[in-house]
C-alpha cells in the first residue's frame, strides 16, 4: 500500500494547474466561478472549444480522437485542478463522459470519425434522451418509437428532464424500434441532430429558479439509418454500458468541487460566527470526514487495476456522494441562517451556497435515485432476493 | 392530567379556515399569483376578513373575540397546509394583539381587512410591509407605528416565492410613538404560530407524496408499493404526530410568559419545523424529478419551512432557550411534566 500520487503525476498536476489558472485569470476570467449550468452559454461554448484546441477537452480519450491517453489518476488530477481553478461546470459533460465513451466502446469506425473529434474539440454538445414521463427509474418502459423508412429513422414520442437540450447539438435517444416489444427488448440507441423541424425543446423550471432541463418532443424527427449505436434491438445493452460510465470515473474528480463548497461553508461559518456553535462545528467536522472518506475510496478505486472491481466500488459511490452533498446543502443553510434565505439581488437567483442547498435536492434523484441505488447494491452487490416488482 | 381534546368552537373555526383555504389557496391560485406577481388575491383576503379569521386573538375591547393562542394556532396550521401567501398569521397572530395591548381602540384595529406588519428584533426584515395599513417598528424597547409611505422599503427576494420581505429604514420624526410593548410575548406568538404552520406544511407535504405514490407507476406498480417509499413517508408522519401535542401544549401555556412556557414554545418550534423540513424533503424525493421542478409545488413547502425556521428565532436561539430551562430549573423525574401535574 502506498498513498498519494507519483512524482510524474504531481508534475502533471502542476501543468494542469498552471494552464487552468492562466485561463481563469486571463481570457476566460468572466466565466470563472459560475455555479449554475445555464449562465452564459455562448461564452461557455467558446470555453469548451478553447479546452479542445489546447488538448484539454477529453484527456482520458485516445490521442487518435483528440484525447491525451491520460491515466485514471491523471483524469482525476485534471478534474481536481479544474475545480480548484474556479472554471465553470462542463456544459458538454454528457458528450465527454457518456456519449464519447459509448461511441468509443460500441460505435463503428465511421461513427468514431464522425463524432469523436468534434466532441473532443468542444464543437458538438450532446444531451441525454433517456427519461420519459412514464419511464424514470424504470427506464426499460420507454415508449418513444423509432421506425426505419426509406433509409432514415423516423422517431415519435417524448423525452423529459433532458438537461441542456436547449443548448445542445445532438441527443442520444433510447427508442422502441420493435413494434409491440416490452421492457428491455426491442430498444435501439439512436443519435439524432437536435436542429430539425421534428424536434421541439421546451424548458422546465427547477426549484432553484433555473431551467437546466427540458421536455423534448419528437414528431417525425429524423436521422440517417446508420445513426444507431450497436445493432437494432441492442439499445438496452448500450444504455446500460453508458450508465456504467456515468457511475464510474466521471464522478471521481467531483471531489475538488465538493472541497470548494465545503470551504465556502467553513469561510461563511467563521465570518458570521456560526463556527462558535458547537453543533455546527461538529457537523462541519462530520462533513470533512465524509469528504476524506470519499477521497480514500476514490484513491483505492484508482489503484485497482482490475476494472470489474472498479465497477463494484462505483456501484456504492453514487449514493455516498449524493447523500453527502445533500447533507452539505443543509449544513450550508444552517450556517447561513437568516441570510441564506435572501437572494443577493432582486431576482430569484442564488449564490453558491443557497444554490447548493436547492440543487443538491436533485443529486439523490438523477442518475439513479438513492432508493434505486440501494436496491442495486443489495440485489446486485449483495445478491439479495429481488423486491417483487410488476410484470416487466 | 392535560386534556388534548379540542372544543367545538375551536374545531369550527379550524374547519372554516380549512375550507376557505382549500377553495382559495391551492395550486391554481399559487400559479396565478406567482405569474401575476400580485401582492395578494383580493377576493381571498376579503374572504379571510369576512370570516373573522383575523379576530380570534383580538380582545373584545378591540372588536375581537378574545380567544386564546390555541384557537389561533389551529388556524395557523391550516394556513401552513395551504401554503397561504397572505399575511394573516403575522398580522392577526402577532401584530394586531401587540397593538391592542397598547391601545385597544387604535383605528387600525377597526377594519379586519387591514393588515398590520411588524418589525421584531429577532427578524432582520419585515414581511408584507408594503400592503400593510401600518408597520409596527421597534426602537430601544419601544414600539412605534408608521404607514408604508412614511418609511423607506427595500424589497428583498426570499427563497419562499410567496414571502414578501422588506428592509425598512425609518426615523422617529415620521413615525408615531406607541410606547412600551411586550416584545417577548410577540416573539413567543410568532414562534408558536410558525410551529403551527409547520404542522400544516408537514402534513401537506406528506399528503401530496402519498397521493403521488399511489398514482405514479414504475416497474408496473404504484411506487407506493415499494417499502423504500412507504417507510420514508411513515417516518415523516411519525414526526408530525409527535410534534402536534407539543405545539398544542405550548399554545395552551404560552400566556405564562416564564422560563417554562418559553422553553415549551421553543420546543414546539424546533420539532414542528423539523417535521416540516423533513416531510418536504422526503416529498421531493418521492416525487423524483417532478419534485425538483418548479411547477409541482412541493418545493413551496420546503421553502416555507425554511423561511419559518429562520424567523422568530433561529434554531440556535430556541435550543438556547430550552437549555436555559434545563440549567436554571430543578430537574428530575418529578419535574418533566411539572406544570401539567400542577394543573391537573
Ligand atoms: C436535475 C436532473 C437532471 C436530469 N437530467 C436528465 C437527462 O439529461 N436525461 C435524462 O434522460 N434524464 C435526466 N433526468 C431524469 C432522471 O434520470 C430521473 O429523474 C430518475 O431516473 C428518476 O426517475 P423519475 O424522476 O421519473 O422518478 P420515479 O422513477 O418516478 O421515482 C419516484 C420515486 O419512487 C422511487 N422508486 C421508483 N421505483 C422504485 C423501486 N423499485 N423501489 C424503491 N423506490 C422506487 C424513487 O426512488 C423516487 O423516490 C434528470 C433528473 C434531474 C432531477
Amino acid at each position: 500500500m502506498k498513498l498519494g500520487f507519483s512524482e510524474a503525476e504531481e508534475a502533471f498536476r502542476a501543468e494542469c494547474a498552471a494552464w487552468l489558472q492562466a485561463q481563469m485569470t486571463g481570457e476566460f476570467a468572466d466565466i470563472r466561478g459560475i455555479h449554475t449550468l445555464t449562465d452564459m452559454p455562448e461564452r461557455r461554448k467558446e470555453w469548451e472549444q478553447h479546452l479542445g484546441k489546447h488538448g484539454w477537452g477529453c484527456i482520458g480519450w485516445p490521442r487518435q480522437w483528440g484525447g491525451r491517453d491520460a491515466t485514471l489518476a491523471e483524469q482525476v488530477i485534471f478534474a481536481e485542478e479544474y475545480a480548484r481553478s474556479g472554471a465553470p461546470g462542463r456544459i458538454n459533460h454528457i458528450g465527454i463522459e457518456l456519449a464519447g465513451p459509448t461511441i468509443l466502446a460500441f460505435g463503428t469506425e465511421e461513427q468514431k470519425q464522425r463524432f469523436l473529434p468534434d466532441i473532443a474539440a468542444g464543437k458538438t454538445i450532446f444531451c441525454q434522451g433517456f427519461s420519459e414521463p412514464n419511464a424514470g427509474s424504470d427506464l426499460a418502459s420507454v415508449r418513444t418509437k423509432g421506425r426505419l423508412e426509406s433509409g432514415e429513422w423516423v422517431v415519435n414520442g417524448q423525452k423529459i428532464w433532458t438537461s441542456l437540450a436547449h443548448i445542445s447539438d445532438w441527443i442520444f435517444v433510447v427508442a422502441r424500434t420493435e413494434e409491440g416489444s416490452k421492457g428491455p427488448k426491442g430498444l435501439t440507441f439512436l443519435m439524432m441532430p437536435l436542429d430539425q423541424d421534428g424536434i421541439e425543446v421546451r424548458g422546465i423550471r427547477q426549484i432553484n429558479g433555473d431551467a437546466e432541463f427540458n421536455e423534448t418532443f419528437f414528431t417525425d424527427a429524423r436521422c440517417p439509418a446508420d445513426s444507431l449505436i450497436g445493432n437494432i434491438g441492442d439499445g438496452w445493452k448500450i444504455a446500460m454500458g453508458l450508465l456504467a460510465f456515468e457511475r464510474g470515473v466521471s464522478t471521481l474528480g467531483q471531489q475538488m468541487g465538493f472541497r470548494n463548497e465545503l470551504d465556502a461553508i467553513i469561510a461563511a461559518a467563521k465570518d458570521n460566527g456560526a463556527a462558535n456553535d458547537p453543533l455546527i462545528r461538529q457537523r462541519i467536522a462530520k462533513a470533512e470526514i465524509g469528504l476524506r472518506l470519499m477521497r480514500y475510496g476514490a484513491l483505492r478505486m484508482l489503484s485497482n487495476s482490475d476494472h470489474s472491481k472498479i465497477d463494484g466500488a462505483a456501484l456504492t459511490y453514487k449514493i455516498q456522494w449524493a447523500s453527502w452533498r445533500r447533507d452539505l446543502g443543509e449544513l450550508a443553510m444552517d450556517v447561513l441562517g437568516q441570510a441564506g434565505e435572501i437572494a443577493g439581488g432582486s431576482a430569484y437567483e442564488w449564490g453558491m451556497l443557497p444554490n447548493l442547498f436547492l440543487f443538491s435536492r436533485s443529486d439523490t434523484i438523477y442518475g439513479g435515485t438513492n432508493q434505486i441505488q440501494r436496491n442495486l447494491i443489495a440485489e446486485r452487490g449483495l445478491g439479495m432476493p429481488r423486491e417483487p416488482r410488476g410484470d416487466l | 392530567m392535560m386534556d388534548f381534546t379540542l372544543n367545538e368552537e375551536q374545531l369550527m373555526f379550524a374547519e372554516t379556515a380549512r375550507q376557505l383555504f382549500a377553495d382559495m389557496s391551492g395550486p391554481d391560485q399559487w400559479l396565478e399569483q406567482m405569474e401575476s406577481g400580485a401582492a395578494r388575491i383580493e377576493a381571498r383576503w376579503n374572504a379571510i376578513a369576512e370570516n373573522g379569521l383575523g379576530l380570534l386573538l383580538l380582545p373584545e375591547a378591540s372588536g375581537g373575540m378574545g380567544l386564546g393562542e390555541l384557537d389561533f394556532a389551529l388556524i395557523a396550521e391550516q394556513a401552513g397546509y395551504a401554503a397561504l401567501p397572505d399575511p394573516l398569521v403575522e398580522s392577526a397572530g402577532v401584530a394586531a394583539p401587540l397593538l391592542a395591548a397598547i391601545d385597544p381602540e387604535h383605528p387600525l384595529l377597526a377594519d379586519p381587512s387591514v393588515s398590520i406588519a411588524i418589525q421584531h428584533p429577532q427578524n432582520p426584515l419585515v414581511a408584507d410591509a408594503d400592503v400593510a395599513g401600518g408597520i409596527i417598528l421597534h426602537r430601544d424597547g419601544e414600539a412605534w407605528l408608521a404607514a408604508p409611505d412614511q418609511v423607506t422599503l427595500t424589497p428583498r427576494e426570499s427563497i419562499d416565492p410567496f414571502r414578501r420581505l422588506f428592509a425598512v429604514a425609518w426615523d422617529t420624526a415620521s413615525a408615531t410613538r406607541l410606547g412600551q410593548a411586550d416584545w417577548d410575548l410577540a416573539l413567543d406568538r410568532g414562534a408558536l404560530f410558525s410551529a403551527a404552520q409547520g404542522l400544516g406544511l408537514a402534513q401537506r407535504a406528506v399528503d401530496m407524496a402519498v397521493d403521488y405514490a399511489k398514482d405514479r407507476q414504475q416497474f408496473g406498480k404504484p411506487i407506493g408499493t415499494y417499502q423504500a417509499v412507504k417507510h420514508h413517508l411513515a417516518t415523516a408522519q411519525v414526526a408530525i404526530e409527535f410534534a402536534r401535542p407539543v405545539v398544542q401544549a405550548a399554545a395552551a401555556e404560552l400566556a405564562h410568559g416564564d422560563v417554562q412556557s418559553r422553553a415549551r414554545v421553543s420546543h414546539a418550534k424546533l420539532v414542528a419545523l423539523e417535521a416540516a423540513d423533513n416531510a418536504a424533503r422526503i416529498s421531493i424525493q418521492v416525487h423524483g424529478a417532478m419534485g425538483y421542478s418548479w411547477e409541482v409545488d412541493v418545493h413551496l413547502f420546503l421553502k416555507r419551512a425554511l423561511a419559518l425556521t429562520n424567523s422568530w428565532g433561529t434554531p440556535y436561539f430556541h435550543r438556547q432557550r430550552v437549555a436555559q430551562r434545563i440549567f436554571t430549573q430543578p430537574t428530575g423525574p418529578d419535574q418533566t411534566f411539572a406544570r401539567e401535574i400542577e394543573h391537573a
